[in-house]
């Protein structure tokens, strides 16, 4: 095909049909659930049972719990909020995009980025239920018929618009999810030996039968599917942009706003997929599949996206300085690039736009530690961000009388904690129960792409 | 599927399949299904098979558009009129909310009409021609009916072994 070649080889070692089935069914079927899933699990479920502390503090106590103040009145909750959010787009954005650009070398990663997708989207939802402090008319947010006139909601904030793509965005994104595993469900079904997994994955499979009508509205459904969510990832981000740029903060009112936070959305989400998937070829040993061909086209993705983000970064403190406007220059220059949050800077601009342009060397990308490595200060950069916009804006305002700094508190940190165990203990299970890679789309791809390896093995005689 | 009524070409290889039912369509043997682990695009093309479904979702992602712009029209302007700011009431900012839930409508009907229109629902029970199709088999199903005589099934038989079928079966 047109783009194959390009790519190289995307199923190594010479795979048949069956041995692509037997692969992916290994870890849910016939395997033994290894000690490391256990340990894993307990870890994850430590930290969420940490959480659950953390929220029902909230609950009990109050928002005074946390170390939000009359400045800073947006904390560790929003900054998570947004980093979940931004993780959240990896899926979609990955298999989505991917999909509609007929890349091939989607079709090993795309179901666990989307699976990212749902606990991340589903984790940074925790933040704003939780801040509303009362969290049983956590109701109020959807327009419904009501004795207060009706008083409707306010269409034109960016909060109500936050709830309504957030909730599309996990909806959309799940059902996609769900649609494309209907397929290896089926599969799971014929070939499992277990009378329970055989009743379960069946009643999963909705009855799928894999004939060419059922493929062909299955193909058109699920690219339909796709297309539709594929602007999701643009308005979802967006919109959460604009929570801070109508806002009229010096730091905050800005229009490169939408498109930066698109795109660090893509950056985080693309390095968490790169911080896993390096993680379950590993452990699955599905370096066949999770070629380091795969892994070399996401660091070259996070290069580029990484010079978007230094370019946005320059933009930004450019505009402050061009715009005249001593609070926004404030801001920049005084409390951002200089001044008490300089560490918190300074760290996200080593980690998103710096240390990832090392991926420019062809060695650097052919060692996975490092690649490794890079990921989690990518990570890491991504939440510094979230600190940098949220915080220096808000702690120092026009009025000097009302300048705070702000700390979590225990409490904050515990939720925070709670939602990475929510996040991968959702992973786990998904490890654990569901085919970790797209089993028909895999073998969809396996007789093009072997082709590949003979055109090139005859040009090299 | 009913039983002892069908010829099933098992391949295992995809462009022997397609060039299987190619080669019946040539000789206008009517093929009743094809069954594969994964998407046969030239499989469509051959049986001349087409899908309605994108109609159907534009339909529905327009109705989206057109039933939320209806209940913001009336909760913002008709029911309970709120000015701030002295700004319209009617206000182009609608189109965000219209933007996201055109896509979930579109969404959420497209998946329906999937479902209903293959008939799929959550514990449906299946026969499937040969189980193998789900993991590395490709099958060709076709009916026999009472005009297939002796010659024809034979020549069925030699078509689908000459293009590659490494067995045929009846059921």
């Amino acid at each position: 095909m047109y783009n194959a070649k390009v790519r190289g080889v995307l199923i190594e070692g010479g795979k048949t049909y069956q041995d692509i089935t037997r692969d992916v069914l290994r870890p849910l079927d016939t395997g033994k659930t290894p000690l490391w899933w256990w340990i894993a699990s307990f870890f994850a479920s430590a930290m969420l049972v940490w959480g659950v502390w953390g929220f029902y503090n909230t609950i009990v106590n109050g928002i005074g719990t946390w170390g939000l103040n009359n400045s800073v009145s947006w904390g560790w909750a929003i900054i998570n909020f947004v980093w979940w959010i931004g993780i959240g787009h990896a899926g979609t954005a990955f298999s989505i995009f991917l999909l509609v650009l007929h890349q091939r070398w989607r079709t090993s990663i795309n179901r666990a980025a989307e699976a990212m997708t749902i606990f991340a989207v589903m984790a940074a939802g925790m933040f704003p239920l939780i801040h509303m402090g009362r969290i049983w008319n956590g109701f109020f947010i959807m327009p419904y018929p009501n004795t207060r006139g009706p008083l409707w909601d306010n269409f034109n904030s960016p909060l109500f618009w936050d709830v309504v793509a957030i909730s599309t965005y996990l909806t959309a994104s799940f059902l996609f999810w769900y649609v494309g595993m209907m397929p290896d469900f089926a599969t799971i079904r014929e070939k499992t030996t277990s009378a329970i997994k055989k009743k379960v994955y069946g009643i999963l499979s909705f009855g799928w039968l894999g004939s060419a009508r059922g493929w062909l509205r299955f193909e058109t459904a699920a690219l339909l599917m796709g297309g539709l969510t594929a602007p999701l990832v643009v308005s979802v981000h967006s919109i959460v942009a604009m929570d801070f740029a109508a806002g009229v903060l010096p730091g905050w009112h800005s229009t490169i706003f939408p498109p930066f936070f698109v795109i660090g959305a893509i950056f985080s989400g693309f390095s968490m997929v790169l911080t896993l998937m390096i993680i379950v070829r590993k452990v699955y040993k599905y370096e066949d599949y999770v070629t380091k061909g795969h892994l070399d086209a996401i660091a070259r993705i996070l290069t580029f996206i990484s010079l978007i983000m230094g370019v946005a970064y320059i933009t930004e403190a450019f505009i402050a300085w061009y715009s005249d406007s001593p609070y926004e220059m404030y801001v920049f220059f005084k409390n951002r690039i200089t001044g008490p949050y300089a560490f918190e800077f300074w760290a996200m601009i080593s980690c998103n736009a710096i240390i990832p342009q090392l991926f420019w060397f062809k060695k650097i990308r052919k060692n996975i530690t490092i690649v490794f490595i890079i990921s989690i200060f990518i990570n890491i950069g991504m939440w510094f961000e979230r600190f940098v916009i949220v915080v220096t804006s808000l702690s120092k305002t026009w009025l000097p009388a009302t300048w705070h700094t702000y700390h979590p508190t225990i409490t904050e940190i515990a939720i925070y904690v709670g939602t990475l165990g929510f996040f991968f203990l959702g992973i786990l299970l998904f490890l654990r129960l569901l085919p970790v890679m797209a089993i028909s789309e895999l073998k969809g791809i396996l007789k093009e792409t072997s082709s590949v390896k003979k055109i090139n093995e005859n040009e090299s005689k | 599927m009913k039983a002892n009524n069908h010829i099933l070409g098992v391949f295992d290889d995809p462009d022997a399949a397609t060039t299987a039912v190619e080669q019946l369509v040539k000789n206008k043997i009517a093929i009743k299904d094809v069954f594969s682990p994964f998407p046969l695009e030239h499989v469509w093309k051959k049986l001349k098979m087409k899908t309605r479904i994108p109609y159907l979702t534009f339909t529905f992602g327009a109705l989206g558009t057109a039933s939320v712009y209806g209940f913001l029209y009336w909760s913002s302007v008709i029911n309970y009129p709120l000015i701030f700011g002295g700004k319209p009431t009617n206000s182009l900012s609608f189109v965000v909310v219209m933007f996201v839930l055109t896509i979930l409508s579109g969404v959420i009907f497209t998946l329906l009409t999937y479902l209903v229109r293959e008939k799929l629902w959550p514990g449906k029970q299946v026969n499937l021609p040969d189980p193998r199709t789900m993991d590395d088999k490709f099958v060709i199903v076709i009916e026999k009916n009472k005009n297939m005589d002796e010659a024809l099934t034979k020549k069925i038989d030699d078509l689908l072994k000459n293009s590659g079928a490494v067995e045929v079966n009846e059921s």
